[in-house]
């Protein structure tokens, strides 16, 4: 890249003329051409391409926000209040990274920690009961004991609880056998997080969360039995998803499920997972 | 710019106590901050001699009623005792009782302005010391009590003396701000005319002086109207363009008010042909060039900021105003597209100001100029542009337009984005907390991957997993571009993450 040498001997040089430069072929691309050359997908929801963006010249005001700070810098010049002694109110302001999901809206000071955080609380998500699971295979599990019904019945005949442990294959006849298991072979503590048993109970959590609204502000109120800590790795099912959501253009209801897998998140995760991350991480503005 | 050495001391922490200076700072701009969001932002000046900012530490103390009209008595007798009371009464009136005190005595005004207008030399000068001094109140009502004096101020504008006529000149500057009503009578008195002839002075205080007056004159609210059609019919424009000039003998002092002046006259809804025809741009442009080596090769002066800012606005302004082709004839060099990036480096971090008005030119240049748009690529200047992706406060949205004009011109200029490494700017850009730097991100995205399909690949492979997050993003138009993507230039890989039961 052109570094700052290269920038002096350009600068410094004789005049170039910018008419000597190559001009790269210019083609005007038509975005709405997508509905012309459709396929039959396409032409019958009839979309518009929802893209605004045209190249424009800017001008500005005097009075443009733009020139706000300059504007400052002139005055405390012409009042003789120039320092040279270095302000931190200058300095540039670094971008935040926001989690997109609606009702989340943690911010985060770097990419990483904004890819951890999702990938921990939205990415294994079960679609049934809306519970993040911080592995796809702990989300398999989970999703195999709770929401499959044939597992019930083979359950009665074999050993269907698999050990948590990748790459342990045995299996148990109980729940309580492979947490034993796990206490025993693999030292896992008694109260491991992500081996609750299915418990009619569970569906009781419900109620609360009627009680936390679901506006889109994000303004997540926290649960009234809240400790701080955390019980357990589930998030709780949200309210009903976003009308917007529902008014997809197919107008299918599976649309409200993600489009390219069960484990992708559906819609906003309240609970405990982002409660207890409300308080240790940086506030949404 | 013998103002900014004059002063320096005054603004270094006094005590060594810098926490509760910055402090003091930051409360201080605050303060102009509100002002200019109130648009009352004003701004005076205050003429020191040399010998004088000693002077200012040991100020007096505020005087009785009493001492000052002792004192106007020394003033009203003749003799020696005159002198010697001016030069008391000038520091006397630094404060604001005093000033008031002053005014409201009878005839005080009267006798001033007498001794101002009259032949003996040393007490006109000390007469418009206090002149001066009366000036830079911020009391409305004292500007006011100075009316008498404007029309001896502007006759002695065409005087010998260049010190007299500096400080007359800053003393009508300072007038100028205060109200409309004492810019109506000066208007009414000719002070356009008058500033016009006076800006050809060989003398550099004296056109750095009228640059200010005028720039005080330009700056007011009802300048569009009342004050610029004059002020262009009056052939004072192809001076301050003359005097736009880095290394002229005048001084930067006056190059930057005659940029702040040009600055009010272009942002203002003028008609700015005269200045095109006067070859506006093509002094902006080479000034910018010539300041831009000067930034690049770290020979910058203090200031420096101070005029390049007003003459990036002029040209953002005026290439807003006419476009590329009416410019084209005066934007040959293609260094300033360098220059402009060697301020956005060169200032990014002390005045990020100047990297976002830089990067506004920019847009303006390359929103419909295919030639611009080359050039980038040429000089290998989009790494520039994307190691500031990740600066907010208007920054990043402003490369990103930028990148989109580029992208918009066609499938060859987004190959050349792609090969440099776009899709994974665009990787945090889509994650970003403000809504906007996500909006223009995808508006870019659809760009490149509508114009050159075959690519859709590469930025899927890391990219769609942020897709597909903003597909619960609250904002709806947000919502509606990056399903919009997914739909119709990523679909097929819909499958990609389906895992096996």
């Amino acid at each position: 890249m052109m570094l700052q040498s290269e920038f002096i001997r350009f600068l410094t040089e004789a005049d170039a003329d910018i008419q000597e430069f190559p001009v790269l072929p210019v083609k005007e691309i038509t975005t709405k051409l997508n509905t012309a050359t459709a396929n039959h997908h396409d032409a019958k929801d009839n979309i518009r391409s929802p893209f605004t963006f045209t190249s424009q010249r800017f001008r500005l005001n005097k009075e443009d926000e733009l020139f706000e700070d300059g504007d400052i810098q002139r005055h405390l010049y012409l009042q003789d209040a120039i320092t040279s002694v270095t302000d931190d109110t200058e300095k540039p302001k670094v971008s935040e990274f926001r989690c997109h999901i609606a009702g989340c809206s943690q911010l985060f000071d770097t990419l990483e920690g904004y890819e951890h955080h999702y990938n921990t609380f939205h990415r294994n998500v079960c679609s049934y009961c809306k519970r993040s699971f911080p592995s796809g295979h702990l989300l398999d599990i989970h999703i195999l004991e709770w929401h499959d019904s044939l597992f019930q019945i083979l359950a009665e005949k074999q050993n269907m609880y698999q050990c948590l442990v990748e790459g342990c294959s045995v299996k148990f006849k109980t729940s309580i056998d492979r947490k034993d298991h796990l206490i025993k072979i693999h030292s896992y503590p008694p109260d491991f997080r992500f081996d609750k048993p299915k418990k009619s109970k569970s569906q009781d959590k419900t109620p609360h969360r009627r009680d936390v609204t679901m506006e889109v502000s994000g303004a997540v109120q926290p649960r009234p039995d809240d400790t701080g800590r955390m019980e357990s790795m589930e998030v709780c099912p949200p309210e009903k998803a976003e009308p917007a959501m529902n008014e997809d253009s197919s107008g299918h209801v599976e649309q409200m499920k993600p489009r390219y897998s069960y484990k992708v998140p559906a819609t906003i995760c309240f609970g405990q997972g982002s409660v207890r991350g409300f308080r240790g991480m940086k506030k949404k503005k | 710019m013998w103002r900014l050495k004059a002063v320096r001391h005054k603004v270094h922490p006094q005590c060594g106590n810098l926490e509760e200076f910055q402090f003091k700072r930051r409360e201080y701009e605050k303060a102009l901050r509100k002002a200019r969001k109130d648009q009352l932002l004003v701004s005076k000046r205050l003429l020191q001699e040399e010998g004088d900012h000693e002077g200012m530490e040991i100020t007096a103390e505020v005087l009785s009623k009493k001492e000052v009209v002792q004192l106007f008595r020394g003033i009203q007798q003749s003799g020696e005792e005159r002198v010697n009371a001016l030069r008391d009464f000038r520091r006397a009136l630094r404060h604001k009782e005093t000033q008031h005190i002053f005014v409201k005595l009878e005839n005080s005004m009267h006798l001033l302005v007498g001794l101002f207008s009259g032949s003996n030399a040393v007490w006109q000068l000390e007469a418009a010391h206090c002149l001066h001094e009366l000036s830079h109140s911020d009391e409305p009502s004292i500007a006011l009590a100075c009316l008498p004096a404007t029309p001896y101020l502007l006759t002695y504008l065409s005087g010998q003396s260049a010190k007299f006529t500096e400080l007359c000149l800053y003393t009508l500057g300072n007038l100028t701000a205060e109200s409309e009503a004492v810019r109506k009578q000066l208007l009414a008195q000719g002070i356009v005319p008058a500033l016009a002839s006076c800006i050809q002075s060989p003398h550099a205080a004296v056109v750095e002086a009228v640059g200010y007056t005028l720039s005080q004159l330009l700056q007011a609210k009802e300048a569009p109207e009342k004050i610029i059609p004059s002020v262009l019919e009056s052939g004072v424009t192809s001076h301050l363009l003359r005097l736009l000039q880095s290394d002229s003998e005048f001084g930067i002092g006056a190059a930057i008010e005659c940029a702040w002046c040009l600055h009010y006259i272009i942002s203002s809804n003028a008609n700015t042909n005269l200045l095109m025809v006067q070859g506006a741009v093509s002094k902006c442009t080479s000034l910018l060039v010539a300041l831009g080596g000067a930034v690049a090769s770290g020979t910058t002066t203090e200031g420096m900021d101070l005029v390049i800012s007003p003459v990036l606005r002029c040209l953002g302004n005026l290439l807003a105003n006419h476009g590329m082709e009416s410019c084209r004839e005066q934007m040959r060099d293609s260094r300033v597209l360098v220059a402009l990036c060697a301020f956005i480096q060169g200032f990014l971090q002390q005045r990020p100001s100047v990297a976002r008005e830089s990067l506004w030119v920019i847009n303006n240049l390359t929103a419909d100029d295919p030639v611009f748009c080359s050039a980038v690529f040429y000089l290998n200047l989009v790494p520039v542009f994307m190691q500031l992706l990740p600066f907010s406060k208007g920054i990043n949205i402003m490369v990103l337009r930028l990148l989109c004009n580029i992208a918009e011109k066609g499938p060859v200029y987004c190959q050349q984005l792609q090969q440099r490494e776009i899709f994974s700017a665009l990787h945090a850009t889509l994650r970003m907390a403000e809504p906007e730097v996500v909006r223009l991100s995808l508006e870019l995205l659809h760009i490149i991957v509508a114009s050159i399909p075959q690519v859709a690949d590469e930025f899927t492979e890391k990219g769609i997993s942020a897709l597909e997050a903003i597909q619960y993003n609250s904002d709806e138009e947000i919502r509606l571009r990056a399903s919009y993507i997914l739909d119709h230039y990523l679909h097929k890989h819909s499958q990609v993450n389906t895992p096996a039961v």
